[in-house]
């Protein structure tokens, strides 16, 4: 399954929802959208436009690949189940935000570089990428999560001296 | 004895909710409660307060600061930690100024290169801030931390 996802936002992505919908009679693999605010409606993937978020993990951990925009909470999930994901950025020239910082995170991941964060600027190259990735079928087992360690361990560290005062 | 403290978790829907989930572990055995929005994406959790997006109208926001007013009277917190986004401006206020609360921040792993706008509204009445990338460091004060990302 591949799950594709815009994320909370109110404004419209329909960019990667019409192309995702253009090329999925191409694709063997069930494509799942969760159209948000989107206004555009597939007419060849399931869709619907919310799950809780609880049901949403559930999809990206039943993917094989998630294609999105630069969501931090689809990417993180991406990342702790060792999913494939495929990033079309937002961008405010668009519309699609309020800025461009969509593109920050973006760029930062492609520099950080892994072999499981593929990063694409122009949903022109979205099929491309889907069948490389498709082609590969490799998923990485998950590893630790350093900065989520650290960052629980600063705050728990933080309350617990709060305890003692 | 040891206080237990009451740990009141605020976020908006989406990516920051993301986050809250995957810090959850740092409040394992407190007694937590959590101030969201309603949203499709974040229904019928338990010890879960909503609101609606305050920023939607002027009248949602004067709504949701009176139930966040009314929730803290209800729950008491004594820390309230956050990952954004304005949801967490009335409430660190709130939260600081009429509960005595410690405070914690998190700035969303979007924010790269520049500060938010809630950031640059809570840093200063902050205890604990935390940003998850080092370019962002020089945005804020020698207060704010880095110590990892969740991306």
């Amino acid at each position: 399954m591949i799950f594709v996802t815009v994320g909370n936002d109110f404004r419209d992505f329909s960019r990667l929802i019409r192309k995702v919908d253009s090329i999925a009679p191409d694709i063997p693999d069930e494509i799942v959208v969760q159209t948000g605010y989107s206004k555009y409606r597939p007419k060849n993937t399931r869709h619907f436009d919310f799950v809780p978020i609880d049901s949403a993990i559930e999809y990206v951990r039943a993917s094989e690949l998630v294609i999105s925009h630069a969501g931090i909470g689809t990417i993180i999930l991406c990342k702790e189940y060792g999913i494939p994901i495929i990033i079309l950025p937002r961008r405010k020239k668009y519309g699609e935000h309020i800025n461009d910082h969509q593109m920050e995170v973006a760029m930062m991941l492609e520099e950080k570089g892994s072999a499981n964060v593929h990063v694409i600027y122009e949903e022109s190259g979205l099929e491309r990428v889907i069948k490389e990735v498709l082609k590969n079928r490799k998923r990485d087992t998950p590893i630790e999560n350093i900065g989520r360690a650290n960052l629980i361990r600063t705050i728990r560290e933080f309350i617990e001296r709060g305890v003692k005062e | 004895m040891e206080k237990k403290s009451k740990i009141g978790l605020i976020c908006s829907a989406g990516g920051h909710f993301a986050e809250m989930l995957q810090l959850w572990e740092a409040f394992e055995g407190y007694s937590v409660f959590l101030v969201t929005y309603r949203e499709k994406t974040t229904v019928n959790r338990k010890n879960t307060y909503y609101l609606g997006n305050i920023v939607r109208s002027p009248f949602a926001f004067v709504v949701g600061l009176i139930k966040i007013l009314w929730i803290f009277v209800k729950e008491r917190p004594d820390i309230l930690f956050s990952t954004g986004s304005e949801i967490a401006i009335p409430s660190f206020y709130f939260g600081k100024f009429l509960f005595g609360a410690k405070l914690i921040y998190l700035e969303c792993s979007a924010q790269v290169y520049q500060s938010s706008l809630t950031g640059r509204w809570v840093y200063p009445i902050t205890d604990l801030f935390l940003v998850q990338w080092e370019p962002l460091l020089n945005q804020y004060g020698s207060k704010a931390k880095y110590v990892g990302g969740l991306i």
